[in-house]
């Protein structure tokens, strides 16, 4: 799929118009103008996912065309698409056109396919957070990695309800683990974020990072 | 306007006139006088291991759109990916870039083009594609495992807005013995990749790419600014301890009262 925004008008638009959705936030003469572009910054996300589909599918066919190794995986892809288009066609019609409840088909789907499958993938990232966990000392052996697999351990301790591991004073360091350093430290990336989010929302207002066409 | 809205235009402007300022200053600077971040020290040996062996890097640029919070962190990313194209220029192979966010993926693309272009990569089949994989975060995670167990893939970078779906992406990529770089502004995904990613990117240092592989003088200004701000901050919030301590919060509260 070819995109070829012209350069400099892609950069003088988008640079306008952050600075105007920026300026929309301390002036609230500026509110309106800043809706309507968010809001047209919505439609064209819309849009975009359109065509963010339309490049999944043409990329998988072009796999199975390669006949590459993970080609079965491309086909299992654009069938589980297919269907979940023609489904959602259908659902469509009957929704607005038959009047029969919201999306019931689509809605079975999600609910019966969707979600056990991220349920148990939420499952098996629990498992890979505790190999993971387990295997920093094996990957860093710093002051920073056996402080971090200790502190993990006390608070998975002091988290449990099973009881050898029930001692108040587990509960006790768990909490202060929380309260104090966690928070603190949290705060602290926080604000390093936000001064990195600023000054990267300042580099793109200016024109010096581009991160879109040449 | 309000006071919120005056101090939010002050504080824009302070960081502006900063930032051009050290940026000025700068321009006579030979050498960078940036702390080492050993990620970056990676993503460089990668680049060129993968001219060396016609190997390529794979990039993902992680869920974050560019309405909301988590677009800093995406345009973060795309921002990488554009140094690291630009320093590829002479790899059989260019990076692979893979999104979870439709708008992601398509300035990822335009991204590839403009840099490729720049570069004088004529050949489409060489460039680099800025695929959406999945607009879920276990779709997106489950969809680059392929990516990352391609065998040509000599290096992953995860840069962008994960979530905990990352682990994933960070394990597969050790079990496949590959270096990961990874950084995301989200603080649960953090402590993550912390404990997982061979070289990781903590707090600010994600929006960094820019200065430690090499886009300009503004990227290295705006270190310097944040570092500034930093100290700032820190001097606020040791001021306001000192202040609460000596009793100075209850003498400016009677005189705002009108007590005195």
């Amino acid at each position: 799929m070819n995109i070829n925004f012209k350069a400099p008008i892609s950069a003088a638009v988008a640079i306008g118009v952050g600075i105007i959705v920026l300026a929309g936030y301390f002036i609230p003469s500026l509110d309106n103008v800043r809706f309507a572009l968010l809001r047209t910054g919505l439609v064209l996300a819309a849009v975009a996912l359109l065509v963010g589909i339309i490049n999944l599918a043409t990329v998988h066919i072009k796999k199975i065309r390669k006949e590459s190794e993970n080609s079965g995986y491309s086909l299992i892809l654009l069938i589980a698409m297919a269907v979940t288009l023609i489904v959602g066609f259908i659902d469509m019609i009957q929704t607005y056109l038959v009047g029969r409840p919201n999306f019931q088909i689509t809605n079975w789907i999600f609910t019966n396919i969707q979600l056990p499958i991220e349920a148990s993938l939420l499952a098996v990232t629990t498992i890979s957070l505790i190999y993971a966990a387990a295997g920093i000392l094996r990957k860093r052996m710093d002051m920073f990695s056996i402080s971090f697999f200790f502190v993990v351990l006390l608070v998975l301790l002091g988290s449990f309800s099973i009881p050898p591991a029930t001692l108040p004073f587990l509960q006790v360091i768990r909490d202060w683990i929380l309260r104090v350093p966690a928070l603190g430290g949290a705060r602290g990336l926080l604000l390093g974020i936000a001064l990195g989010t600023i000054t990267t929302g300042i580099r793109i207002l200016l024109g010096t990072d581009r991160p879109y066409g040449g | 306007m309000s006071a919120t809205g005056f101090t939010g235009i002050v504080i824009v402007l302070l960081f502006v006139g900063l930032m051009i300022t050290f940026s000025i200053i700068g321009k006579n600077r030979k050498s960078s006088r940036l702390r080492p971040i050993g990620a970056y020290k990676k993503i460089d040996q990668e680049i060129n291991t993968s001219v060396e062996d016609g190997s390529q890097l794979h990039i993902s640029l992680g869920r974050g759109g560019i309405i909301g919070p988590d677009s800093a962190a995406g345009l973060a990313g795309l921002s990488l990916l554009k140094q690291v194209i630009e320093k590829s220029s002479m790899c059989d192979h260019p990076p692979i870039a893979s999104t979870g966010d439709p708008v992601l993926s398509i300035l990822a693309q335009d991204t590839i083009r403009g840099s490729s272009r720049a570069i004088s990569l004529a050949d489409q089949d060489k460039n680099p594609s800025g695929e959406l994989i999945g607009v879920t975060p276990f779709s997106y995670a489950a969809g680059s495992l392929t990516t990352i167990r391609n065998d040509n893939v000599s290096a992953n970078v995860h840069t962008g807005w994960f979530g905990n779906e990352i682990i994933w992406l960070t394990t597969a990529g050790e079990r496949q013995s590959s270096p990961t770089i990874a950084g995301t502004a989200q603080l649960p995904a953090q402590a993550i990749i912390y404990a997982s990613a061979s070289d990781p990117l903590i707090g600010e240092e994600l929006y960094a790419s820019g200065a430690y592989l090499g886009a300009g003088r503004m990227h290295e200004a705006s270190i310097t600014v944040q570092d500034v701000m930093r100290w700032l901050i820190i001097i606020l919030i040791i001021g306001s301890v000192v202040f609460n301590l000596l009793g100075f919060n209850t003498f400016i509260e009677d005189i705002l009262a009108g007590s005195m």
